[in-house]
């Protein structure tokens, strides 16, 4: 089946997008996402989506912080092996600050990259079949069928209380 | 308090971001005019050389340090409203959360340029960046001056980035009700932000991490600030209460300038139904609490010089207490922890006026806690002969006053331009339900 016209049902409700979205998917058409201009508990349990993986990145960011923190200050103070303060050259405990703010520094950049690879973010793909209520106080359930099943889905939406968006037709690339 | 909606939260932020009135951009304006007088007081330091400066031998460090540890304390808070009170999860800190991390990222910009101005010779700068040159120095991590370049360019950085983050929802929600150049401007800087559920799946748990991130972050950065002294064996300098001391006084000063940045606000922009009297009281009771804290830190360090039976740490104290700078002492005492007991009193933490006020005490005594701890240890050292007292320059006044204004300035530019208020949260705060947010 091809998916090829979208429509979005406008909802105020958080408790009716919850119903619609459990119905659109037991039903034909193809739920695509929900639009929502806070991240909803209700709705994003009612999706059953996966853990993010955004913490891997983090996380890997903090290890390589963690190693180059203890690295620069390591390489820096063995340039010249001067003791400064009675301390031994390599002196772990100072260091110890180094390295922590390099985990913390890194851990952060991963966090980001993370988030931006995921979301897939900077992107102006996202806001096709976009309706800007939905950064306001709505929310937009998008979902997609076949030409045939066009009025269906549409009567599906209305008869849960939706406000219709239809988008027009784009052919897939 | 009316009750509030998304679309009144919407409308009430949105409202902030109209066209200012011609008298805003005088203030602005004046602000501006204000930082330039800094920036000249600087640039004739630069020519003139550091000697323009009230420091001498002893106290080699003045108004340059004292205003660096000042504007790193106000910094603070704004990581400990947006990460520590979101870990826990209090729907108080909503409202004030977004004003409260620009303040961090302002803070943190003109703390950072104190070590600049301080240098004196600040083209030298580069000699503490970890770079290869044709010196082949290095610089070296043993000193904790190299700690706080780590520190503070790794706050800056981070603090911005949770700032940016923050924002993003806020910023694709002006970008959809704007048109023209500012919707432009809008739809580049959200991103291409939709609120997809995909989209909000790992903005939640990235957001997550930000504060898991943030939390230790802040607490280690006036930490190593507080290192700055306490690792030298100066008199009243070498002690290790210093972190969680200077912890504790960074959050105490940072929550008066919220409640100064923020009162205003609130009454300018018609925030009274999103910045309620229970989140400023919220605030208030915070104050109490660091106060408290810091009041046991003051009467600590008394304790411990007694207990050690240390001459010189001795006479340090007897000396804060009686000697050339006891006003200051006296100042940070009463305004740091007498004044925001006076908040026991719900009269006085329900009253707009009475909060602005103690809120402008509190920061003045903080500007005085620096100033007996960076100066007075210094000044009455080791030895007698040795002992010197400082005052600040002309030019130094002149600079202090230039950051100042340029921290209002851009703050100013920001809640003109930028939501001041997170809608987002504000939303998520309407979901739970109001009481959640007045609790």
């Amino acid at each position: 089946m091809t998916h090829e016209r979208h429509i979005m049902g406008i909802f105020q409700d958080e408790d009716q997008v919850v119903t619609t979205v459990q119905d659109l998917k037991a039903s034909p058409y193809r739920f695509e996402r929900v639009n929502m201009p806070i991240p909803s508990h209700k709705i994003m349990n009612a999706l059953n989506l996966k853990k993010s993986r955004v913490g891997w990145f983090t996380l890997c960011g903090g290890i390589i912080g963690f190693l180059s923190g203890f690295a620069l200050a390591i390489f820096t103070a063995t340039r010249w092996d001067l003791i400064v303060s009675g301390k031994p050259i390599v002196a772990i405990i100072p260091f110890v600050v180094v390295g922590f703010e390099a985990t913390i520094l890194f851990a952060v950049f991963g966090n980001v990259i993370g988030l931006l690879t995921q979301t897939r973010l900077p992107s102006s793909s996202w806001l096709t079949h976009y309706d800007p209520r939905c950064s306001g106080e709505h929310f937009g359930v998008l979902a997609s069928c076949a030409l045939e099943q066009l009025e269906e889905l549409k009567d599906f939406f209305r008869e849960r209380g939706a406000e219709l968006k239809e988008f027009n037709y784009r052919p897939k690339p | 308090m009316s009750r509030l909606t998304y679309a009144k939260i919407d409308q009430t932020i949105l409202d902030t971001l109209t066209p200012p009135p011609r008298h805003y951009w005088w203030i602005v304006g004046l602000l501006f005019m204000g930082a330039m007088v800094g920036a000249a007081c600087w640039t004739y330091q630069i020519f003139v050389g550091i000697g323009v400066g009230g420091q001498n031998n002893p106290v080699a460090w003045g108004t340059y340090l004292i205003n660096f540890v000042f504007w790193v304390g106000i910094a603070h808070s704004g990581t400990l409203i947006s990460a520590i009170l979101h870990l826990f999860r209090a729907g108080w800190r909503n409202p004030i959360a977004r004003a409260a991390e620009t303040m961090t990222v302002f803070a943190v910009c003109i703390a950072g340029l104190f070590p600049f101005i301080h240098l004196g010779r600040v083209w030298q700068v580069y000699y503490m960046l970890p770079i290869p040159t044709q010196r082949l120095l290095w610089p070296n991590f043993l000193s904790p001056l190299m700690f706080d370049v780590i520190a503070i360019s790794t706050y800056l950085t981070v603090s911005s980035l949770f700032w940016y983050t923050g924002m993003l929802p806020d910023l694709a929600a002006i970008r959809d009700r704007t048109t023209g150049t500012r919707h432009k401007i809008f739809a580049v800087i959200s991103l291409g932000w939709s609120g997809a559920h995909e989209q909000w799946r790992h903005y939640t748990r990235g957001y997550l991490f930000f504060a898991a991130l943030a939390t230790p972050l802040v607490i280690s950065v006036h930490s190593v600030v507080s290192w700055d002294f306490a690792l030298g064996i100066v008199p009243g300098w070498h002690t290790t209460i210093f972190a969680p001391y200077f912890v504790a006084g960074a959050i105490h000063s940072g929550l008066a300038m919220v409640l100064t940045l923020m009162i205003p606000l609130r009454k300018l922009f018609h925030y009274e139904d999103i910045i309620t009297i229970n989140v400023l009281q919220n605030v208030a009771k915070t104050i109490v609490f660091t106060g408290l804290i810091v009041g046991l830190a003051y009467a600590t360090e008394f304790f411990i010089a007694w207990y050690s039976h240390n001459a010189v740490e001795m006479e340090q104290f007897r000396w804060r207490l009686f000697g050339d700078y006891r006003w200051g002492f006296y100042f940070m005492v009463l305004c740091n922890t007498m004044a925001p007991l006076l908040f026991l009193f719900k009269k006085i933490r329900t009253s707009i006026v009475p909060l602005l006020i103690i809120s402008l005490v509190v920061n003045f005594g903080m500007w005085w806690e620096r100033f007996v701890i960076i100066v007075g240890g210094v000044a009455h050292g080791f030895a007698p002969h040795a002992w010197g007292l400082y005052a600040p320059s002309l030019i130094e006044y002149g600079i202090m006053f230039g950051t100042f204004c340029l921290f209002f300035f851009l703050f100013m530019l920001f809640a003109k331009h930028l939501p001041s208020v997170s809608m987002t949260e504000m939303k998520e705060t309407v979901e739970k339900g109001i009481a959640d947010h007045d609790a």
